[in-house]
């Protein structure tokens, strides 16, 4: 009895399956083309969707696009982050979008391959204003969807005090002063020379960096190859930091900062955010005691780059004043303007020649690492790939797995997880 | 002997049903009367379509795709892969490592929960009884309490270096592991941390089963010189098993889905020593797997309802 149901079960999901085939995937779309804004000043409704301080401060800063427009209004809905991947894709399967959003750079993938954005017009938006890194991540199947908002990159911290005593007054330049340094800090007593991310999300982002450094090229749009030479030199270098006691992997949440101002760490890696995350912590007077040094070099010194993005969409009812919005916020003048209000870092090249970026010692440091920065491929499998690569990792700084192995069981996943071309 | 019962349906089918001798206006009134009993049950009857038995569906359909977030606007237009995902589900190493992880989590946790529910309740019942408004409410807090405040303090117990734990076994001259960044002790750390948020509610619905049972069955046996353990033994547990019952498939459902526990206190870490099923699936969806997960949710949910068949086996009525 129980067995036929089944069997019936069985027959009815095969026959459906039989029949709905029919209405299965195209096989390959059509490249999107862009298409041009109209002239003239923007009018109408802007609606803008913007996560965190971003989505707070954007409503105020664009007084000042209205003003240039009289005719135009911009509506911004602050969204939280934790919520915006979710509310985005709802709002795309109900064909209910704002006319312009935020969109995380590892978001762009998914989105991008959804057909909700629309591409960039090459007419408004010009490509070589910002930096390479940050523009590849609005690039999905040789086309943009979007434009780099505000970028941040990763450099080291150090701690002068210890570096000067190490040997390294003006910071580590290559790998191997870097490992250098961190040796010599631990023998000087500091309980970590060189701190670094050995578990949980994003360690990947800590890592990339000195597979770049190292040549590695194995990320694009259509194959992940991460077995290579250079990765697996790259972990191994990453992984001795932990081998030979110059990191803990085990540092709970939020205790780096305190024990970097208290000396027990001579330095890390990180963005641009730990400036302000470090006086905090650390008093006013902390500020002379720490540098930035971009990131050390082995055969190139490039680092990681991120930020968040502008993407309008296709369903957009105010599609060409929502363009003007996002060509207006990519304005030299304006980027340097919404760094001030909420330290945001530019995007476009030329706004980092202000002095109110250029003149500020740490600053620089980013705005110079991020002439030379990456970003993994805007493909809509990263954030599985990135959680799978973490996991790896993982075992390779906390289990001492061997590096080539862990290069190997890192492409086992990617290849089983695909780029979801 | 076997044609007997064939013998006699007809018989009753006859004497049972009024149907024949009723005739048309009869047939009327009924289908009237179920019109009326239908139309009182519609508001009930499209909630429930509308909101359950059309999601229920289409989730086990889309189990049945190959669904991804990138398919957002043409929802259609996907492949059908058959029992692809759930054949994929059992090769996939995390899947598998968050079936034993969750495993363990009931298999410990629910016990666990239940015997520290118990004995509260025992011991609420019968000596405790000047505060027993104030214990109550005291092991009822963690329950009400957001898992979120409830994390900060349990992250700050358990924390290596500076926790109250380890700070009271070096008291005592023991240095004490790092709980939640150990692989063999973040899993048994947070079962212990889900017995104690729990256990409160079961001991409010067990207090009241115990104050359901007699006096006087615990008078005669204290005449018949029953001590207080074999009270217990034969006169609590019995009376007390439908509640114990209740108890048991009420926390096995909630810890088979655990999830919060291990989202606020370690991410599924180390080494994935904590990722349960639920917090699987919840990544799954996350990385616009949803075809996958919803396939994976559908293996949870049919491992929900086989413990609870199983707890009904065991502890439910033997009449």
């Amino acid at each position: 009895m129980r067995r036929s149901r089944f069997a019936a079960v069985a027959a009815v999901a095969l026959a459906a399956s039989v029949a709905l085939t029919g209405c299965g995937r195209d096989s390959g779309g059509g490249q999107d083309e862009a298409k041009s804004v109209a002239e003239g000043k923007a009018s109408g409704e802007i609606t803008v969707w913007a996560m965190g301080t971003e989505g707070e401060k954007l409503g105020e800063f664009a007084k000042a696009f209205s003003a240039e427009n009289p005719d135009a209004k911009v509506n911004v809905t602050a969204v939280p982050w934790d919520a915006a991947h979710q509310k985005i894709a709802s709002a795309i399967a109900a064909k209910q979008t704002p006319d312009v959003s935020m969109i995380g750079t590892t978001w762009q993938g998914e989105f991008a391959k959804t057909g909700a954005l629309d591409p960039t017009p090459p007419d408004l938006i010009k490509k070589d204003d910002f930096f390479p890194g940050a523009w590849d991540t609005t690039v999905v199947d040789e086309t943009s969807y979007g434009v780099p908002w505000y970028v941040e990159t990763r450099g080291i911290y150090y701690r002068k005090d210890l570096a000067a005593a190490a040997g390294f007054p003006d910071g580590p330049k290559t790998w191997d002063d870097l490992k250098t340094m961190a040796t010599k800090m631990k023998q000087a007593g500091v309980r970590e020379g060189f701190h670094l991310q050995g578990a949980k999300t994003g360690t990947w982002q800590s890592i990339m960096p000195f597979a770049w450094s190292n040549g590695f090229d194995g990320l694009g749009a259509d194959e992940l190859s991460f077995d290579s030479p250079e990765m697996v030199e790259a972990l191994t270098y990453y992984q001795s930091f932990f081998k030979e006691g110059l990191s803990n992997a085990n540092l709970p949440e939020g205790q780096q900062e305190p024990d970097f101002v208290s000396g027990k760490i001579g330095a890390f890696i990180s963005g641009p955010w730990h400036i302000g995350i470090l006086e905090e912590k650390g008093g006013a007077a902390f500020k002379d005691k720490f540098a930035i040094a971009p990131m050390p070099t082995k055969k190139s010194g490039t680092s990681f780059i991120g930020g968040s993005n502008l993407a309008v969409f296709k369903d957009a009812k105010n599609r060409d004043a929502g363009w003007k919005f996002v060509q207006w916020l990519s304005k030299p003048e304006i980027q340097v303007k919404w760094y001030q209000a909420v330290n945001d870092l530019p995007s476009v090249q030329s706004a980092w020649d202000d002095s109110a970026l250029s003149g500020d010692p740490y600053l620089a440091v980013f705005g110079k690492q991020l002439e030379d920065a990456k970003a993994p491929p805007a493909i809509p499998t990263w954030e599985q790939v990135a959680a799978a690569f973490d996991l790896e990792v993982e075992k390779l700084c906390k289990n001492q797995a061997d590096a080539a192995t862990t290069a190997k069981a890192i492409q086992q996943k990617a290849s089983a997880i695909g780029t979801g071309a | 002997m076997t044609s007997a019962p064939v013998a006699t349906a007809p018989a009753r089918s006859v004497g049972d049903s009024p149907d024949r001798p009723a005739g048309s206006i009869r047939r009327r009134q009924r289908l009237r009367r179920a019109l009326t009993g239908w139309a009182f049950s519609a508001p009930y009857t499209v909630l429930f379509l509308v909101f359950m038995a059309v999601p229920v569906v289409v989730s086990l359909v889309m189990s049945f795709t190959d669904l991804r977030s990138t398919d957002l606007r043409n929802p259609f237009a996907v492949n059908f892969v058959g029992l692809d995902n759930y054949t994929r589900l059992f090769s996939d190493d995390l899947f598998l490592r968050s079936s034993v992880n969750t495993l363990v989590f009931v298999v410990i946790g629910v016990p666990l929960t239940i015997v520290l529910a118990l004995a509260a309740a025992t011991a609420l019942n019968s000596g405790l009884l000047r505060f027993r408004a104030l214990f109550r409410v005291g092991f009822y807090l963690p329950v009400v309490t957001s898992i979120v405040a409830v994390a900060v303090v349990w992250r700050f117990l358990l924390d290596p270096e500076v926790g109250l734990i380890n700070n009271l076994l070096r008291v005592v001259g023991v240095d004490g592991p790092s709980w939640l960044f150990d692989t063999k002790l973040a899993l048994p750390s947070l079962i212990v941390m889900a017995a104690w948020r729990n256990f409160g509610f079961l001991m409010v619905i067990f207090l009241a089963g115990l104050q359901a049972i007699p006096g006087e069955l615990y008078e005669a046996a204290t005449l018949d010189g029953a001590s207080r353990w074999q009270q217990f033994r034969n006169v609590t547990l019995p009376l007390l098993r439908p509640t114990l019952l209740f108890g048991g498939v009420v926390t096995g459902i909630g810890y088979l889905q655990f999830f919060e526990e291990p989202f606020v206190m370690t991410q599924g870490g180390p080494l994935s020593s904590t990722l349960s099923v639920s917090y699987h699936i919840y990544n799954q969806f996350g990385f616009g797997n949803y075809g996958y997960a919803a396939a994976a949710s559908y293996v949870l949910f049919i491992a929900i309802v086989a413990l609870s068949v199983i707890q009904f086996r065991f502890l439910g009525d033997r009449k």
